[in-house]
C-alpha cells in the first residue's frame, strides 16, 4: 500500500510500528552527514482494519490530537483516524495560526487557557517542533467604549488566571510604532495585549500529533471518506461505511469541522451549525516588520508575520453558507481596507496567495464537545474560526469524553443541549445568527 | 481633455412613494398622470413630474423645479394609494454629462452602463464607493452626449463628492 | 458571486444582506421553537435562502444557490413564497 507523507514530500510505504525517527541533535547530525537522505516518514499511512475500539472521523488537528491523547493519556490505542483526503488538508492546514486565550466568559476562558498551557508544553511532549511562538496578541481599541470593553475582558481574563495588559497609546506605540495612530476615523487609543498569545506552525501541529498517535499504534487512514453509519437494532452506532469499506467501532467520534452537518445528517442528526467560508491571505516574504499578532478593533482584520516573512492575515467570514473552500472578492476588499486603515505601510506589499476554508459556525459562536442523542456517536464541532488554538485542549477533552463517557471539566459547558436549555456561551452577544459570530 | 460636466443640482423636489398593500403601479401612475414603471426606470410625464422605479412597489417622485406645495399635492393625489415622504432635503443630486460621464460611473458602480443596457430612461439603485446611490439616465444633451443624475443621501454627499473628484481627476 | 435580483437584475452579492435558510417555518407553539431557532439542515448543494437587497431595491428575495459551487440557480421575491 502506497501513501504520501507530506513532511518529507516523497512516497512512503507502510512500515511496521516504531520506525519513526525522533528528532534530536544527534539524529540531525547523523542525517546531515548522509545529506538528509536517511530520514524516515514521520508517521505510518495505515490500511484500515476490520474494526477498532474508537474511530475518529476527520484527520485535522482536532481528530489527530484526540487520537494522540486517547493513546497517550487513556491508553486506548486500538484507534483509527479516518480522513477523506490527506491529513491537515482541511482547516488545520488553512488557518492563520493564531493562538490566544483572551476569552471573557466562564465556559470558554478556562478551556482556552488550558489549551494555551498545553501549547506551552506541546513541543516537549511531542518531541516535535510545532514552532509555537508566544509573540503576543494585541487587540487595538479605537474608542472609549472599546477601551471599557477591553478593560472588562482583561479583568475577566486575569480573574481566570490568564495574562492580560491594558495598554495606553504609548504602550501600543512601543510594540508597533508603524500603526496609523491618528487615523481620522479610527484613531488608536490603546489595546489589550496578551503576551503569551502568538502563533504556531499549523502543519507541524498536524504532523506532530500524527506522529505521536501513530507511534502509539493509532492507524491514520487517508483517502478514506465516511459515507454512512453502521447501526445496530437499537440504533447504536457500531461502525462506519467508508470509501474503503465497512469498519466496525466501539465508539465513533466526529471531528470534521466544516463538514459536521453533513456527517451528522448521515445519522439523521441536525446540528446547531452553519458552514461558512473564511478566507486568508499571505503576502510575499518581507524582512521582519510585524512583531506579534495585531488585530484592528474597528473592522475585522488580524495580521501576523510568518517565520518565512510572509504577512499572514484575514478578516471576516464571507457571510453566506458555503462548502466551496473559496470566497469572493468583496471580503478581499474589506480585509485589505481594514489593513490599510490600521497599517497603511502594507499598501505596497504584494499578495501572494489567498484561499478559503469551511468553518463550522455554531449558533452561539462556541464549540460543542459532547455525546449525541445517538449511542456510540460523539461530537466535536462548532469551532467557528477559532479552533486552531483549541487543538490540544479539544483533543484532550474529546479523548476524555470518548474514554470515560463523561465531559472533561474544562469542556463541561460545551454541551449539545445548551441551545435548548438556554445555557449559551455567546462571547459576542450576537444571538443565533452564525454569520455574525 | 476629459469631456465631463459635473453639476450639483438645487431647486429639485424628491419624494419616496411606497404603494399600499395591493395597490398596483398602474393605479399610482393614473393618479399622478405619469407612468409608474414596474422596473428600475425613469419615466417623465406632464407637469415636470418623473417617477423613478426604486423597488417593487416603490418609486422616487422627482421634479426639476420644486414648489412649496409639491409634496403635499403629491400626498393628496396618492391618498389611500401610497405613503409619500418628502426627501427633497434628504438627498443631494448630481448631474454628470459629457462623453466621459459613463466612464466615471463605470469606475464606481458594478453594473453595466453600456448604452444598449443603460439607455436614456434607465435607472438603478446601487452603491458607489460603499455609498448608496440612485442613478438615472435622462435624454441625451443637444450634442448627443449622455446625461446621468445621481441621488445620494445628504450625509454621505461629501464622501461621494470625494470619490467623484478623485475618479474624474484620473480620467 | 452575483445575484439575479428579480427587480434590479444581476448584482454583486455585496449589495445584499444574508439571512440563511428560507425553508425554516416558525412553529405555531413553543414546541419546536428551540429547533426552529437553533437547528439547521446546513445543506451541501442547492439551497434556497433569504437575501435582502439592502443596497438596491430593499426587498427580501429567495435565492436558490449551490453551496458547494456558489452557482446561482434562480431568485424570486420572498413574498411570492418559497415553499
Ligand atoms: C482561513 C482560516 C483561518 C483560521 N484562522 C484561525 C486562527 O488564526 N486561529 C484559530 O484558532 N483558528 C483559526 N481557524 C479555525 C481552525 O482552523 C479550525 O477551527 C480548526 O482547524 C478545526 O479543526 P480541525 O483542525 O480538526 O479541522 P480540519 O482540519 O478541517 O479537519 C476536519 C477533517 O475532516 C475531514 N473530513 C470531512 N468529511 C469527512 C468524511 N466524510 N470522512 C472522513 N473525513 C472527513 C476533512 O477532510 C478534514 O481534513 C481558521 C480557519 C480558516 C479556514
Ligand atoms: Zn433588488
Amino acid at each position: 500500500m502506497k501513501g504520501y507523507c507530506r513532511y518529507f514530500g516523497r512516497e512512503a510505504t507502510a512500515q511496521p510500528l516504531g520506525f519513526m525517527t525522533h528528532f534530536s541533535i544527534l539524529s540531525l547530525a547523523r542525517n546531515a552527514l548522509s545529506r538528509h537522505s536517511g530520514w524516515q516518514p514521520t508517521w505510518r499511512d495505515a490500511v484500515p482494519k476490520d474494526g477498532y475500539d474508537v474511530i475518529i472521523i476527520g484527520g485535522g488537528g482536532h481528530g489527530l490530537a484526540t487520537a494522540y491523547y486517547l493513546a497517550a493519556v487513556h491508553g486506548i490505542t486500538n484507534v483509527a483516524v479516518l480522513e477523506k483526503g490527506w491529513i491537515g488538508g482541511g482547516n488545520a492546514g488553512r488557518n492563520t495560526t493564531i493562538i490566544r486565550s483572551n476569552y471573557l466568559l466562564p465556559g470558554n476562558a478556562p478551556f482556552y487557557e488550558w489549551s494555551m498551557k498545553l501549547w506551552e508544553g506541546l513541543e516537549q511532549e511531542l518531541n516535535y517542533n510545532a514552532m509555537v511562538s508566544q509573540r503576543g496578541v494585541l487587540n487595538l481599541v479605537h474608542s472609549d467604549a472599546q477601551r471599557d470593553a477591553a478593560a472588562r475582558r482583561g479583568n475577566g481574563m486575569r480573574l481566570h488566571g490568564v495574562d492580560a495588559e491594558l495598554l495606553d497609546v504609548d504602550g501600543v506605540r512601543k510594540l508597533a510604532p508603524f500603526l496609523d495612530f491618528d487615523q481620522a476615523r479610527f484613531p488608536i487609543m490603546g489595546g489589550l495585549h496578551q503576551p503569551r498569545g502568538g502563533t504556531a506552525r499549523h502543519d507541524a501541529v498536524v504532523w506532530g500529533f500524527a506522529r505521536g498517535a501513530s507511534d502509539r499504534g493509532v492507524d491514520i487512514v487517508q483517502n478514506c471518506e465516511v459515507r454512512g453509519f453502521l447501526r445496530d437494532a437499537t440504533g447504536t452506532v457500531v461502525g462506519v461505511e467508508t470509501s474503503r469499506g465497512l469498519i466496525r467501532a466501539g465508539k465513533v467520534g466526529m471531528a470534521v469541522a466544516g463538514n459536521s452537518s453533513r456527517i451528522a445528517a448521515l445519522a439523521d442528526l441536525r446540528l446547531p451549525i452553519e458552514s461558512h467560508v473564511l478566507q486568508a491571505f499571505v503576502s510575499e516574504g518581507l524582512k521582519p516588520v510585524i512583531p506579534g499578532v495585531i488585530t484592528f478593533g474597528a473592522g475585522h482584520f488580524y495580521i501576523s508575520q510568518s517565520d518565512k516573512g510572509g504577512l499572514v492575515f484575514g478578516g471576516d467570514i464571507d457571510g453566506y453558507n458555503s462548502y466551496a473552500q473559496r470566497g469572493n472578492l468583496p471580503v478581499v476588499e474589506d480585509v485589505c481596507e481594514g489593513g490599510m486603515a490600521v497599517m497603511p505601510m502594507i499598501g505596497r506589499v504584494r499578495l501572494l496567495r489567498s484561499w478559503g476554508g469551511i468553518m463550522d459556525m455554531s449558533m452561539d459562536g462556541s464549540p460543542i464537545i459532547d455525546r449525541t442523542p445517538i449511542d456510540g456517536l460523539y461530537l466535536n464541532a462548532g469551532w467557528c474560526y477559532g479552533g486552531f488554538k483549541a487543538t490540544p485542549a479539544s483533543g484532550r477533552c474529546f479523548a476524555h469524553l470518548l474514554a470515560t463517557d463523561r465531559a472533561h471539566e474544562t469542556a463541561a459547558a460545551y454541551r449539545l443541549d445548551r441551545f435548548r436549555t438556554g445555557h449559551l456561551i455567546d462571547e459576542k452577544g450576537q444571538g443565533a445568527q452564525p454569520n455574525l459570530h | 481633455m476629459a469631456d465631463l460636466l459635473v453639476e450639483q443640482l438645487s431647486g429639485f423636489g424628491l419624494a419616496t412613494i411606497m404603494a399600499r398593500k395591493g395597490v398596483s403601479g398602474m393605479a399610482i401612475g393614473m393618479a399622478l398622470g405619469v407612468e409608474a414603471p414596474a422596473q428600475p426606470a425613469f419615466c417623465r410625464g406632464e407637469n415636470n413630474l418623473a417617477l423613478i422605479g426604486t423597488g417593487a412597489g416603490s418609486w422616487f417622485a422627482h421634479t426639476d423645479m420644486v414648489s412649496p406645495a409639491w409634496h403635499t399635492a403629491l400626498r393628496d393625489r396618492l391618498a389611500e394609494l401610497a405613503s409619500v415622504s418628502d426627501q427633497s432635503d434628504g438627498y443631494m443630486l448630481i448631474r454628470l454629462s459629457g462623453e466621459d460621464a459613463r466612464t466615471v460611473l463605470q469606475r464606481g458602480a458594478a453594473i453595466d452602463f453600456h448604452p444598449e443596457v443603460f439607455a436614456p430612461g434607465a435607472a438603478a439603485t446601487t452603491v458607489i464607493a460603499h455609498i448608496g446611490v440612485v442613478i438615472w439616465r435622462r435624454d441625451d444633451d443637444a450634442r448627443g452626449r449622455p446625461k446621468y443624475e445621481i441621488a445620494t443621501f445628504r450625509s454621505y454627499f461629501d464622501s461621494f463628492r470625494r470619490w467623484l473628484d478623485h475618479t474624474a481627476a484620473a480620467l | 458571486m452575483r445575484i439575479d435580483c428579480p427587480y434590479c437584475g444581476e448584482r454583486d452579492a455585496q449589495e445584499f444582506v444574508y439571512r440563511g435558510d428560507a425553508s425554516l417555518m416558525r412553529p405555531e407553539s413553543e414546541d419546536g421553537m428551540a429547533d426552529y431557532v437553533y437547528l439547521r439542515d446546513n445543506l451541501a448543494g442547492p439551497m434556497t435562502e433569504h437575501w435582502y437587497h439592502a443596497q438596491g431595491c430593499r426587498t427580501w428575495i429567495a435565492v436558490t444557490r449551490d453551496t458547494t459551487t456558489h452557482a446561482m440557480l434562480g431568485a424570486i421575491f420572498a413574498r411570492d413564497g418559497v415553499r
